[in-house]
């Protein structure tokens, strides 16, 4: 701030310029031009704005630019807020948790189907793994849990006519997969049949359901889900950017706003000779605190967006979509059993799906299990070459990467990765027993709960699928709240702090005003 | 006069950093935008699509520049949805070894030319789709009586494209001892097949129908279909935002039934039993 205290000149104090009108000047020059006097008075004000000619007109000049790029400084601040508000809302709040609801759905649809496959299988011994009754009673829970799904989906589908197509295709294919299931759940029961060998009818009946499902219903589940996360991923990245360039023009509006707010001060200085305006001090102060503050909680609300979309959203995603492929391949080896015609079909798919889920480079279930266990030795002994390795796995679990920005996150992927593994061995030996003619000991593997038995290990795996999905879950919630706290500070905040710096320069200015007066 | 003067050059040079900040206010935003979808085909003006010239029915060059069959038409479809007229396609034949290649160089936009979406691809190109999901199949001459299924072809002759895998799939996949043979493409082990030289070729069966289509008595397909090739419209790596226009285009194109009429257009001639609903997709990553 300079200490050079002439005063310039028309300042109190200054030899008056006869050619510089003066304040004082300006009700005389009213009389004169003969003009009604509030008009004139308005006139010579605005003309006096524009062309600052003497003290007060420079000091009304300097303090309208300094206003001005307060204004401008927080009507930065207030669309910026608009944007990481919006961001959260959607991301957080809206889509965002709702396609995650739709992930559910697949899960939901293919658990029914597997719930039928596995009544079928049992035949006669209904008491045999779950047991038919608890099977069936399953297949309600999940019948219910994808109609809720099925109700998020088409919110979301909003008045989107292809999304809504789909929707209303995919409600019909469960419609007639429900009738196709009562219709071989019903046939089963009239039939007595040893466990695996279904009539010829049921079969038939199922196979109908199962391909409705598989390939008609599913494929349409699965697409809703991946478009409604469009949704939020154009959100994201609309809003992240105009959060993270906010975070620049707010230094850059607020570092114009500091400037001119310190040329007004040094003005004032000079011509009043006060060397501290103190309103006008505590004006630069509070800009400068809030250009700091409001840059620093954009960049703050993008990294927020950035960790909930990231780490929270797409993980809790890949984590679900998992899951639901999981579910999917658990009902394919009852289907193996179940439809000894189709096995090969259904083998197919298992190792398909499989690969999905992890992938290694092999094109047979047996060379899938070998190099599995090879892929997750080596993970488990730190080996984790980088994606574009050829030995690097990848699908859903072996992209995931193990995080160490949220806690527990590796350990949970390690025992994904170790129960996957067990799983598989599972599979194995159950196919091993069919190969060697052992189908009822293979049926009984299949369902039975404990350690080694291929229901019991899928539970443990997708339990660990769960953790996951739950740590991932929790990110993704942590970060919008955060970003939350401080969206609504800033509802209240940006405001009254403009109105506060507002007043506190005009408070600054209109003393040294008055002294025209 | 020297403050004067001094005072208005100043107050000007406030308003012209006041432009600059409006300015970099709306700069850093729309350029924050297009930073976001990373040079997507939905920018473009042409489109450059690679496609097959040498697979009847899929991709098939027809004459300078001009190519027919069914991935040409989806291709067509989808590009239309993206906005683009045909006038501003520019068609391009692609190898099955060339086509991460030009997608990487970016020698072409998209491409759609029996391309099956695996997750080694997925590496190195963003794949919107499953737009069909074909299945390798098997075909033999219409006059053969002993195969009847895929089991029957122990110890025959069973002819591939030179480096394609399919004849392992059904060696070591299937457990199949078939006498697998290699000719330089499949036309040729159609061809062989014609000549009695070899004694089914097997592949994806959307190919074989459109060697089939060619002369549709000459062969019949065993109907064994086994593993899923899930093919997919390729584009650059990271063009998230055409990925999913040309996923909805995909959606659209079997809700309005263009799906089930091109495929009856190029195949309906055969006895491929043709799915008509919409395939799962892949996800764009």
């Amino acid at each position: 701030m300079s200490t050079d205290l002439t005063p310039p000149p028309g300042a109190p104090g200054a030899p008056r310029d006869p050619a510089v009108n003066g304040g004082g000047a300006v009700a005389a020059d009213d009389r004169d031009s003969g003009l009604p006097a509030e008009r004139g008075r308005a006139m010579r004000l605005l003309s006096r704005t524009l062309r600052p000619d003497s003290t007060p007109a420079r000091v009304r000049a300097m303090t309208l630019a300094a206003i001005t790029a307060i204004a401008l400084l927080f009507a930065t601040v207030a669309v910026i807020y608009t944007h990481a508000r919006d961001g959260l809302q959607v991301i957080g709040h809206d889509a965002g948790p709702q396609v995650v609801a739709t992930a559910d759905l697949y899960f939901a649809l293919s658990d029914m189907d597997a719930q039928v496959a596995n009544v079928l299988l049992i035949g006669e011994e209904s008491s045999l793994g779950l047991g038919r009754a608890e099977s069936l009673d399953l297949y309600e829970q999940r019948r219910s849990e994808a109609n809720n799904a099925m109700l998020q989906a088409a919110q979301l589908a909003g008045s989107d006519p292809t999304q809504q197509k789909t929707v209303q295709e995919t409600l019909d294919g469960m419609g007639r997969y429900e009738r196709l299931a009562s219709e071989a759940l019903q046939l089963s029961e009239q039939n007595d049949y040893r466990p695996g060998s279904p009539p010829a009818p049921v079969l038939k009946k199922y196979r109908e359901a199962t391909e409705l499902m598989r390939l008609e219903v599913l494929p349409k589940a699965y697409n809703l889900t991946l478009d409604n996360a469009s949704i939020v991923r154009t959100t994201y990245e609309t809003e992240r950017t105009w959060v993270l360039g906010g975070a620049a023009a707010i230094g850059l509006t607020g570092i114009i706003a500091v400037l001119l707010l310190t040329r007004l001060h040094v003005y004032l200085a000079r011509a009043f000779r006060r060397r501290l305006n103190p309103a006008i001090a505590a004006a630069i102060v509070g800009t400068t605190l809030v250009t700091l503050g409001a840059a620093g909680v954009s960049y703050y609300e993008a990294q927020n967006m950035q960790r909930a979309k990231e780490e929270g959203f797409d993980s809790v995603l890949a984590v679900s979509r998992a899951r639901a492929i999981g579910m999917g391949i658990h009902g394919d080896q009852s289907r193996f059993l179940l439809d000894p015609r189709r096995a090969d079909t259904y083998q197919q798919v298992y190792l398909d799906s499989s690969q999905s889920i992890l992938f290694v480079d092999v094109d047979n279930l047996n060379a899938y299990y070998s190099k599995v266990d090879k892929g997750i030795a080596d993970y488990e002994n730190g080996d984790i070459p980088p994606i574009g390795d050829e030995n690097r796995m990848l699908g859903f679990l072996g992209e995931q990467e193990r995080s160490g920005d949220i806690a527990g996150q590796p350990e949970a992927l390690d025992d994904v990765m170790a129960s996957y593994q067990t799983y598989q061995e599972s599979d194995r030996k159950m196919r091993g027993l069919v190969s060697d003619g052992d189908r009822r000991d293979a049926i009984a593997l299949r369902m039975g709960a404990n350690d080694g038995e291929v229901r019991g290990e899928f539970d443990r795996y997708d339990k660990s699928l769960e953790e996951l999905y739950t740590l991932h879950r929790g990110a993704f919630d942590s970060a919008i709240e955060s970003g939350d706290r401080w969206i609504t500070g800033w509802a209240v905040g940006i405001p009254v702090t403009a109105v506060i710096i507002a007043g506190l320069v005009l408070a600054g200015v209109r003393p040294r005003l008055a002294e025209y007066r | 006069m020297s403050a004067l003067s001094g005072s208005v050059s100043r107050g000007r040079r406030a308003l012209g950093v006041c432009a600059v900040a409006m300015a970099a206010l709306l700069g850093a935003t729309s350029c924050g935008v297009a930073q976001g979808e990373t040079s997507t085909i939905l920018d473009a003006d042409t489109l450059r699509i690679g496609v097959k010239a040498n697979q009847p029915g899929l991709g098939l060059e027809v004459g300078e520049g001009r190519f027919e069959g069914f991935d040409v038409d989806v291709a067509t479809y989808v590009a239309k949805e993206l906005g683009f007229s045909e006038d501003d396609i520019e068609w391009q034949a692609v190898t099955s070894d060339q086509r991460e290649k030009a997608l990487v160089d970016g020698d072409v936009d998209m491409i759609a030319a029996t391309y099956s979406i695996t997750p080694t691809r997925k590496t190195e190109v963003t794949f919107a789709g499953a737009y069909y999901v074909a299945h390798q199949d098997v075909l033999v001459r219409a006059d053969e009586n002993a195969v009847d299924n895929v089991r029957d072809l122990k110890g025959r002759n069973l002819c591939q494209e030179a480096g394609s895998n399919s004849g392992a799939r059904v060696r070591d996949g299937l457990g199949v001892a078939a006498k697998v043979t290699e000719a330089e493409t499949y036309a040729d082990c159609i061809k062989e097949l014609a000549a009695g030289d070899t004694d089914a070729v097997s592949t994806d069966d959307l190919i074989l129908a459109g060697f089939l289509g060619e002369d549709p008595d000459a062969f019949r397909f065993v109907n064994a279909p086994f593993t899923d090739e899930n093919y997919g419209i390729g584009l650059a790596k990271g063009d998230l935002g055409g990925c999913e226009a040309a996923n909805k285009a995909i959606t659209k194109m079997y809700q309005d039934g263009t799906a089930a009429d091109l495929l009856k257009k190029w195949f309906g001639k055969t006895d491929l039993n043709v799915r008509t609903s919409v395939p799962q997709f892949e996800g764009c990553s």
